[in-house]
Order: structure tokens, then C-alpha cells, then sequence
């Protein structure tokens, strides 16, 4: 490899990387112009930007957006949502915790921004009756998504790209990252409790409606939502048993995907005209992107940077990936940073002698948990804060700093305590 | 980004209905805008392209008309074209500029009438004055047709 490749594919790197900081330019666009450009100037050829696609990682995703696009349409989240609040007859603080509950869970078993999408309508439906000011509702929900995401392989896309590359499968996932999402949205709760139960009072009028609200309307098609869960149902099975069955992940999402789309009736052209076909290209693109860098050995002299300012200690590598990764997802996007950070770690592993298992879950928790911190640092923050300003709500960057950011340092602090107890 | 807060935003809308008792039914389409300039008049139409094979076609300007659900995407081209034709040739006569201020004047009239309708209670004897005056107004209506020599051959008295 000669100097002028290394030196163009850490300029094209750095400029894509900036470009998709400023968001100037749509990211799809620009990294996708940034892989193609890595081809033109020959730093890769066709073949090998090809096969530095994590095609697992595509494929969760995939199979993943099909199964929810279908479930999406039964209208089973509103029905939930709504019994939920009838549950708690009404009222305004126990609607929070019981919707920020569902939605942790559900972010961990679909996708942090598909919940949102499904859980904020509801949200902003329920505030309209109560006639409440919808962020301290929005708000835990967007946050509590984001911890739910962290506790699972599928739960958000870094997730889903550390276990790809790692070996690392949905168990060991549960196993290794649930208790402390338990702990952190437990404390969390407790913070938006100290910020708002105090604040929202209603009147008897306004609890009468929502008692009033009828969660059967919800249900668009009950049999299609009985087979939609079914299929779920039999995925997370799947994906419970995919490491001890020899399948990857990807393949238990395409197949669960697939037999969905078969049995559920609905025009595939439909379904697939709903898959996030940017981000899917967003993804391929950015690993052709850091495959480029790989290729001129850009990563492993990171990785040999890493490590010797580390000296090697495992402690200090991973409180630094852990807290580098949570501040840097705050403000930047977390996909291609973790992009970046997989390769670095596994040639890390390949050039020393330690485990590198604790760097790959404080990598999760970091990128996953630091997306809380600001208003941009989260997919699920950016849309819900543009349906809030759709409906005349101005969620504002340091309107969502003040309590998105402390949030994510309480977070990251009872994730070190965690690392450091049964990792260090 | 932008279509996923829509579609969000169609979901609190569905959700909204469904409380009232409607019955949403989603499809996905695509929405056409058509301009059109006649020596200085804007005709405008709007229709969607929908896999389920109903196409929504209404003229805008210069005053809104709900043209017709068709079927076939060739009658939408069809449609519109014999539309812009028979605009085209009206433009010719001395009275189109009176007559395209007379329809905007009848559909703000109909906007009123509406109005009046769903807001006010109406005594007897006026609906029935209005009615006649607008029944009076179509017969003059047919009256002109029948005085007046007809200056553009429909498609389907031309067969």
C-alpha cells in the first residue's frame, strides 16, 4: 500500500466523517459518495468494499424492519397504551412510568426508533385529552427507549453491529447488559420523579376522558395481530436459542420477517416500500468506509496507539472506551462511531493477549446509554422532538441538555460502578 | 428523517379518528400536482397514484371542481386533457374572464351555504326562499344552454 492511499483514505474518511457531523448533507448521501470514492481512487477494490459489508448486521436490520412494519399496522402498541392509562386511571405521573416502562421494554426487543414512532402519537393523544404539556411525557419515553435499546443484541443498531462482529449473541447480551439497563432505568425514574410527578395535576373532567377511551378502536386487524405476535413470539425464541442452534442472528430476523410477510397477506411491495432502505444503505456505506481505512492500516495503527497509551491495562481501556464512546454518541451519531471503534478493538485483541469482552460491552453501554445526552446524540430524540415541534411543542437543544445530559452522566457513572464490579 | 416524523404524524391522526369511530384505512401514494398556463390563467389539477387502483383527480384553480374517480390511469391524462382543451377554447370568448369570476363567486357561495347550514338554525321559510332561488337559477341556467349555440363537442357526443 503506498503513502498516497493512506493519506487519501484518511482525507475522505475525515471529510465524510465531518460532513456527516455538520449535517450539511444527508448522511446516506455523503457516505455513500465517500465509499464510492474510496473505488475511484483504488483504495479498495469492488470485491473487497463488498465484503467489508457486515451482511449479519444488514440483515437484523432487515428482517427486523419487515417484522415491525407488518406489527406496526394492528395497532397493538396504541391498545396497550391506552389500557395502560386507563390501568392507572389517568393519572398524569403513573402514565409516565408505566409508558416509560413499556417503552424500555419494547425498544429492547424491537428497535429504539420504531418505538418511539409508535409510543409518541399515543403519547401526545393521551396529553391533548389531559390537556398537559407533552414533554415531561415525551421526554422519560424518548430516554427510557434508549436505556431499553442498550439491554438487548437488537435493541439498537450499535447492538446489533458489536454482537455481528464481536461473536456475541442475544443471551450474552441479556446476560451481560439487562441488570445494569434494570439499574440505570430504575434511577432515572426516580430522577424524572423528583422533576416532575409535582408538576402535572389534572382535573376529574380530564381523567374522565381518557377512562372513557376505548383501546379496542385501536385494534386495526386482530387477526393480523395475532399472528404478528405469534411471529414475534417465535423470533425471540430464535433468538434465544440462535447461538445454540448455529444460526446467526440476521438469519433468525429473515426468517422471522419472511414468514410474517407470507402469512400476514399484506402486499410486500407495501412492506418493503417501508423498510428504512437510508439507513440500510447509511450502514453498507459506512463499512466500506472504515473497511478502506482497515485496508491501508489506518485501525491498527490506532489500535497500537490505543494500547500503548494505555499501556496495555484493561482498566484503563475500558473506562476510556466507555466514557469516549458515551460522549462522543451524545454529540455524534453512534453508528459510524462504532463503526470505527469495532475494527480498532478487534485488532486490539489481535495484538495483545487480553480479553477483550469487557471493551465490547462498555463500547455498547457508552454508544448506546451517550445518545441520551443531547438532543442529537439519539435517532429517537431527533423524532421525537420533530413531532413535539409538529404540534407546536419546542423541544430545544438545551431544553433537552438539562435533562438529557446529567441523565447520561448518571447513566455512564452507574455503568463504571458495573464494568468495574464484575468486569475488572 | 422527514417521513418518519409524517408517518408519526399520521399515526396520532388514525389514532384521533379511531377514537371517534371512523375507520382509517392507510394507503401509501403518490400525489401529483399538474400546472397548467392559459395566456395568463392557472388551471390547476391534483390526483394520487395508488396501487389499489382509485385515482383521486380535482381541479384547483382557477376554481376547485372534484373532476371524477377513475379507475384507469389513461383517463386521468384523458380527463385533464379534454379539460385544458374546453378551458382553452372557452378563453377565446370576450365573457371567460366573467364567467371564471361567476364559478369563484359559486364556490364561495357553496362555502357559505355550508356554513350557514352546519352553524345556524334556519328558519323554514327561508330554506325554502333559498331553494327556489337556486332552482330558478338552474332553470336560467338551462334556459342559456338551449339559446346558446354550442361551441365544444363532448367526447361522448362526438361518438
Amino acid at each position: 500500500m503506498e503513502l498516497y492511499h493512506i493519506i487519501t483514505a484518511i482525507a475522505i474518511f475525515i471529510i465524510i466523517y465531518g460532513v456527516i457531523i455538520s449535517e450539511k448533507i444527508n448522511r446516506t448521501t455523503i457516505a455513500v459518495f465517500g465509499a464510492t470514492m474510496l473505488l475511484l481512487f483504488k483504495i479498495v477494490t469492488q470485491d473487497k468494499a463488498i465484503e467489508t459489508i457486515d451482511f449479519n448486521t444488514i440483515g437484523l436490520l432487515v428482517g427486523m424492519m419487515i417484522i415491525v412494519s407488518i406489527l406496526r399496522r394492528t395497532g397493538a402498541f396504541e391498545y396497550m397504551a391506552i389500557k395502560a392509562a386507563k390501568a392507572v386511571k389517568g393519572e398524569p405521573w403513573k402514565i409516565i412510568v408505566v409508558f416509560s416502562l413499556f417503552t424500555a421494554l419494547a425498544s429492547a426487543l424491537l428497535d429504539n426508533v420504531t418505538t418511539i414512532l409508535l409510543m409518541v402519537p399515543i403519547t401526545l393523544v393521551i396529553t391533548d385529552t389531559l390537556e398537559l404539556d407533552p414533554i415531561p411525557f415525551v421526554l422519560p419515553l424518548v430516554i427510557s427507549s434508549n436505556i431499553g435499546g442498550t439491554a438487548t443484541l437488537i435493541g439498537d443498531p450499535p447492538n446489533i453491529m458489536i454482537g455481528s462482529a464481536a461473536g456475541l449473541g442475544f443471551i450474552d447480551f441479556i446476560k451481560n447488559l439487562a441488570p445494569i439497563v434494570i439499574i440505570v432505568l430504575a434511577a432515572v425514574i426516580f430522577i424524572f420523579q423528583l422533576m416532575y410527578k409535582k408538576t402535572l395535576k389534572i382535573t376529574e373532567d380530564k381523567r374522565a376522558k381518557i377512562m372513557a377511551m376505548d383501546e379496542k378502536l385501536a385494534i386495526k386487524d386482530s387477526k393480523l395481530l395475532k399472528k404478528s405476535l405469534a411471529v414475534l413470539t417465535l423470533t425471540m425464541i430464535g433468538f434465544i436459542l440462535h447461538q445454540y442452534l448455529n444460526f446467526e442472528s440476521a438469519t433468525v430476523a429473515l426468517i422471522g420477517g419472511a414468514l410474517l410477510l407470507l402469512i400476514s397477506g399484506m402486499d410486500s411491495e407495501d412492506i418493503l416500500l417501508e423498510i428504512e432502505w437510508p439507513t440500510i444503505f447509511f450502514f453498507m456505506a459506512l463499512f466500506v468506509l472504515v473497511g478502506g481505512l482497515e485496508e491501508v492500516g489506518v485501525i491498527d495503527f490506532l489500535a497500537g496507539g490505543l494500547l500503548n497509551l494505555t499501556n496495555g491495562n484493561l482498566f484503563l481501556m475500558v473506562i476510556l472506551i466507555l466514557w469516549g464512546s458515551a460522549i462522543a454518541s451524545a454529540f455524534l451519531d453512534n453508528i459510524p462511531f462504532v463503526a470505527t471503534m469495532i475494527p480498532l478493538i478487534k485488532s486490539m485483541a489481535a495484538m495483545s493477549a487480553i480479553s477483550v469482552t469487557p471493551l465490547w460491552w462498555a463500547l455498547a453501554l457508552g454508544a448506546c446509554l451517550g445518545g441520551n445526552g443531547t438532543l442529537v446524540g439519539a435517532s429517537a430524540n431527533v423524532i421525537a422532538s420533530g413531532m413535539l415541534n409538529k404540534h407546536g411543542h419546542k423541544l430545544s437543544f438545551v431544553g433537552y441538555l438539562k435533562a438529557g445530559f446529567p441523565i447520561m452522566i448518571v447513566s455512564v457513572v452507574l455503568s463504571t460502578v458495573y464494568l468495574i464490579i464484575f468486569y475488572l | 428523517m422527514r417521513n418518519i416524523i409524517n408517518t408519526a404524524e399520521v399515526s396520532h391522526h388514525t389514532i384521533k379518528l379511531q377514537q371517534l369511530g371512523g375507520k382509517v384505512q392507510v394507503i401509501n401514494s403518490t400525489l401529483c400536482y399538474v400546472n397548467f398556463n392559459l395566456e395568463g390563467l392557472e388551471l390547476q389539477y391534483v390526483y394520487n397514484v395508488n396501487h389499489k387502483g382509485n385515482y383521486f383527480l380535482e381541479r384547483i384553480k382557477p376554481y376547485p371542481l372534484a373532476l371524477q374517480e377513475v379507475s384507469d390511469e389513461k383517463d386521468i391524462v384523458k380527463i385533464i386533457s379534454e379539460d385544458v382543451d374546453k378551458f382553452r377554447n372557452a378563453l377565446k370568448s370576450n365573457h371567460s374572464v366573467s364567467f371564471i369570476s361567476m364559478a369563484q363567486q359559486i364556490s364561495k357561495i357553496f362555502a357559505v351555504f355550508e356554513d350557514t347550514f352546519l352553524n345556524y338554525n334556519i328558519p323554514f321559510e327561508k330554506i325554502e326562499k333559498m331553494y327556489k332561488k337556486i332552482l330558478a337559477l338552474e332553470f336560467e341556467l338551462d334556459m342559456i344552454r338551449e339559446i346558446s349555440s354550442e361551441i365544444y363537442e363532448q367526447e361522448d357526443k362526438k361518438d
